[in-house]
């Protein structure tokens, strides 16, 4: 009967010396995992972002919260005229990265997206676009 | 028929079938990229590639082998899956695989194959073509690089559409399907290239990048623009249709569409539309509430309703059948008018007047298919090719496939003309009847003629005064040619004459329709497979509007008799339901002065439309793509109009805004629209015992029971006036009625109205291509473009009825031919 109450207490003491777990945040930052998923980041190529809006993502996408509009430049050639995130929706899964044929979109180390209002979580192609 | 063995299976095919048809038929399929039903088997492609037990050591095409009694094939091993995958390979080493920004991903047989046989390297390299790609027509983007030259799109543009745009130009690895000279394609823009490619070679431009295909939502319904009556399938997506989806399975015609069905379905989504009801105060339109504008009708109705004969309804053959049933119940029924009708009276009078009389029904005693099952066909007009060109596609391939003797008889040279061994005889402007009377005294005074022919008696004796001299002199056709087109007509075991009537064909009338009857019936080439009497309707739902008697049965007033009652003050209310009488009526000026004398005037339509601006109340009403019911098409095909959207704004379907009205006045409520259905298979004989259920993907064709009477037409020249020009007026190619200004694709092609000379009188009056001129006549004048060409013949002018700007009909007054000068 006293010996598993002994051995919990065992334990307890022992982290007694050990170093916390628990990181200060925000004052101690996390150190990020090379394959973190955060907030995704559209590329940048020759100014201008490389998706060309062939539409895999919002395809592949099993929550659907991403909205491609393709748009015709003036060469004639695809673009994106509109890329929406709804980051309340996304579960971070990252298929649209590994769907991407053009290598347009990336997950970053960001994973602060707390805000105030449902607006501020429709992440817009100027926000996606990556900052050099 | 030819027994064979097929993947094991034992396979009976017809002894024309080739060993594609024959595995297809057992449900195996064999890859294909340049085979279409369609077309005459080609074999370019080397993908359909099997195995045949007799003639083992090399491998046989599938689609170009014809099937023989007791083969053996396999249509899959080793040895075909590494030759299709080496056929793969060689076409993907130029094969850009820019699938990203290609709209043929998706529905492309290229990446569909490439990725069943599992093709991720190549054993070649080489570099990738450099075509330019073909920005400048507006309609077709033509990007050589993604083509593998399967050959497709140049076989049906020749095959069925018999225009010839495309040919393979160059020889082996230069080889590319180039146009006339190499420069932009400018063609007639039906898309069916576009929709055969195999893969993104030819996209649409009005659809390019709009959509992937797998995000659309596929909706099966038919065209609502001409009588043909094609099936389409839309292609929407966010409540919005994009773009027309190609089914080879569809309809008669295998999937294949005009320029109207491919290209102009914008019109569902335009900006345009009319989103909320309008009332008119102190002088102008203001919004309003559906409450508000119903019970200002129902108010007004129901003053009229005390005086029928004051009140008169207009309605378009654009709405469905069901709907065209309430139209008539409410203004017949409910409020007792006689005064209803649609297309001005004289566009639907062949069938409801003419056939009537001839044939005791309202509806063409043949069909569209009996075109290829015929040996001779008798056109009247050139024009039967624009204003129905899939009915122009079967003659197409009546004349080259099945060898039918073509014939047409026109007033100006047209495509239908070119097509192998036609002959068309080119008559004065107006003396169709003349022309018709002929070679009916023709027949009879050859002893052709059936002696027991009903009424023949009377016919000899109406007939007895016309002279083949004075015919020929008067028509401007030779004796010799109107004696050999007769003796030809009666000589063919089986003939069908083709008559396109509308709007724009004011002399198509019933006496036209009656002289045309009486060929048949003397020569009693009716009632069997093949031959008759095909009058083609102009609108949709024309014969559905004929069926459903939606013109004045007994003393009411017709379309332009209704249009004279509203200047001469009889009528004072009018609703107009989707037509637009101020362009497509004869007389500009007159309709225009006539809805505004009238007190009320309700206009239901999805635009504002040169009518609907001049209503005291304007109702939105809604496409054929945000409603269900059905059309009844050219040769009595019965169609399901299925809903692919939901209405724009506050707009209701006519089903609705009739139902509202009906009910308001005292009438019946009806649930939904197929209870008014079962209502006209319970009182219309022709629908007896059908159902919407019933009528599947496919329809069903109406029956119908002619008995046959010939009917004496009296014929008059128009008597050329001095100085003056013929005008004639009728349908673009590329527009039809007045609702195509809405779509994209006539805009782009064809956006202005115009008049055609021949140039030969555009030599004389000093007018080139693209002059601005002014057509004049007794009754006004309008300034169009002109385009010379060497269509017509001297002293005619043609002009297409369907502009708003520069509406021809601001100088027509219901005449066959309009006497004009032309200026600039
Ligand atoms: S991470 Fe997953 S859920 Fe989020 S946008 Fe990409 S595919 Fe959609
Ligand atoms: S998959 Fe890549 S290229 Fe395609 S739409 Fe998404 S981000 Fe753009
Ligand atoms: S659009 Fe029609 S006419 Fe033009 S090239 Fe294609 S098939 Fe021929
Ligand atoms: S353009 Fe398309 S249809 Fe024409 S040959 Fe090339 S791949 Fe075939
Ligand atoms: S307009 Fe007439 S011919 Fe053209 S696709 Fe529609 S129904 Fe067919």
């Amino acid at each position: 009967m006293i010996m598993p109450l002994l051995k919990g207490l065992q334990i307890t003491f022992s982290h007694m010396f050990k170093k916390p777990v628990t990181l200060q945040y925000p004052t101690e930052r996390p150190a990020i995992k090379p394959n973190f998923r955060g907030l995704h980041v559209l590329n940048v190529s020759h100014d201008r972002a490389k998706c060309v809006a062939c539409y895999l993502c919002p395809t592949v996408c099993p929550a659907k919260c991403i909205t491609v509009e393709a748009g015709e430049d003036a060469k004639h050639d695809k673009f994106a005229a509109k890329y929406e995130i709804d980051m309340l929706r996304c579960i971070f899964c990252g298929y649209c990265v590994e769907a991407c044929p053009v290598d347009a979109i990336r997950m970053s180390e960001t994973f602060e997206l707390a805000n105030y209002t449902r607006a501020d979580f429709t992440f817009t192609k100027e926000r996606l676009l990556e900052k050099k | 028929m030819v027994n064979l063995t097929v993947d094991n299976k034992q396979v009976t095919v017809p002894k024309d079938a080739t060993i594609y048809d024959a595995a297809k038929s057992a449900g195996i399929k064999i890859p294909i990229l340049c085979h279409d039903k369609k077309l005459h088997p080609f074999g370019g492609c080397r993908m359909c590639l099997v195995e045949v037990e007799q003639m083992k050591g090399r491998l046989i095409p599938a689609c170009t082998t014809p099937v023989t009694e007791g083969m053996i094939v396999r249509t899959s091993n080793d040895e075909i899956v590494k030759a299709r995958k080496l056929v793969l390979e060689l076409l993907l080493l130029k094969h850009p695989i820019d699938c990203p920004v290609c709209d043929a991903a998706g529905d492309c047989d290229l990446q569909n194959l490439t990725y069943e046989y599992k093709v991720n390297c190549n054993q070649f390299v080489d570099e990738k073509f450099n075509h330019e790609i073909d920005y400048v027509n507006p309609i077709i983007e033509r990007d050589m690089n993604r083509c593998i030259l399967c050959g497709k799109c140049a076989r049906i543009c020749d095959e069925i559409v018999s225009y010839g745009a495309y040919s393979v130009i160059n020889r082996g690895l230069e080889a590319k399907i180039g146009t006339e000279f190499d420069g932009p394609l400018n063609c007639e823009f039906c898309g069916s290239c576009v929709s055969v490619c195999p893969v993104g070679a030819l996209i649409s431009r009005p659809f390019k990048f709009q959509a992937r295909w797998w995000a659309l939502s596929k909706t099966k319904t038919v065209c609502s623009y001409c009588g043909t009556g094609c099936q389409l399938t839309l292609g929407c997506k966010d409540n919005k249709v994009l773009t027309t989806v190609y089914d080879e399975d569809q309809g008669f015609h295998n999937g294949q569409l005009c320029h109207r069905g491919r290209f102009a379905y914008q019109f569902v989504n335009s900006d345009k539309r009319l989103t909320t009801p309008l009332i008119r105060k102190n002088g102008k339109l203001v919004e309003s509430s559906w409450d508000e504008a119903l019970a200002l009708v129902t108010e007004r109705l129901t003053q009229a309703k005390a005086a029928p004969a004051s009140l008169a309804a207009l309605s378009t053959a654009h709405l469905t059948n069901e709907e065209l049933f309430l139209f008539e119940k409410l203004f017949r029924g409910t409020l007792g008018t006689d005064n209803i009708d649609h297309s001005a009276g004289f566009a639907h009078a062949a069938l409801t007047e003419g056939l009537k009389a001839s044939f005791g029904t309202v509806a063409s005693p043949s069909e569209i298919l009996d075109i290829q099952k015929s040996n001779l066909l008798l056109v009247i007009k050139t024009d039967a090719y624009e204003t129905h060109p899939v009915i122009g596609f079967e003659i197409n391939l009546g004349v080259k496939r099945k060898g039918v003797d073509l014939r047409i008889v026109s007033d100006k040279r047209g495509k239908l003309g070119k097509l192998p061994g036609a002959q068309t005889t080119v008559h004065t402007p107006g003396s169709e009847l003349l022309l018709l009377n002929a070679l009916a005294k023709v027949i009879i005074d050859a002893g052709l003629a059936d002696a027991a022919a009903p009424g023949l008696s009377e016919l000899k004796a109406a007939l007895a005064e016309v002279s083949l001299e004075k015919a020929a002199a008067a028509t401007g056709v030779s004796a010799d040619e109107i004696a050999k087109l007769a003796k030809d007509y009666a000589a063919a075991e089986k003939a069908l004459i083709l008559l396109p009537i509308g709007l724009g064909y004011p002399g198509h009338n019933a006496a036209l329709a009656e002289a045309c009857a009486n060929l048949a019936i003397l020569t009693g080439k009716y009632g069997k497979e093949g031959t008759g009497l095909l009058v083609m309707g102009e609108k949709n739902n024309s014969q559905g509007a004929a069926d459903l008697g939606i013109h004045p049965k007994a003393s009411g007033l017709n379309g332009s008799a209704i249009i004279d009652a509203c200047i001469s003050g009889q009528v004072k209310t009018l609703f107009v339901a989707g037509e637009n009488p101020v362009v497509s009526y004869p007389n500009r000026a007159k309709v225009e002065k006539a809805l505004e004398a009238v007190d009320f005037l309700v206009v239901a339509d999805l635009f504002l439309t040169e009518t609907a601006q001049l209503a005291d109340v304007v109702l939105p009403a809604v496409s054929f793509a945000e409603k269900s019911g059905t059309f009844t098409s050219v040769g009595r095909k019965l169609q399901q109009v299925k809903q692919a959207v939901k209405p724009v704004g506050l707009a209701k379907s006519d089903f609705e805004i009739l139902n509202t009205l009906n009910a308001a006045l005292g009438g019946q409520k009806y649930l939904n629209q197929s209870e008014l259905f079962a209502e006209i298979a319970a009182n219309v004989p022709a629908y007896a015992g059908l159902s919407q259920a019933a009528l599947g993907d496919e329809g069903k064709l109406l029956p119908v029971a002619p008995s046959a009477k010939l009917v004496p037409v009296a014929a008059q020249a128009a008597a050329p006036v001095a100085g003056k020009l013929a005008l004639v007026t009728g349908s673009a190619l590329y527009h039809s009625g007045t609702m195509s200004r809405f779509g994209e694709g006539p805009m782009l092609v064809c956006p202005n109205a115009y008049a055609e000379l021949s140039a030969a009188d555009a030599k004389v009056l000093k007018i080139e291509d693209g002059d601005a001129i002014t057509v004049k006549s007794d009754t006004g004048s309008v300034s169009v473009t002109a385009k010379v060409g060497y269509r017509l013949p001297q002293g005619v002018v043609f002009a297409p009825y369907h502009f708003g700007e520069g509406s021809i009909n601001a100088v027509t007054d219901g005449k066959a031919v309009t006497w004009v000068t032309v200026g600039k």
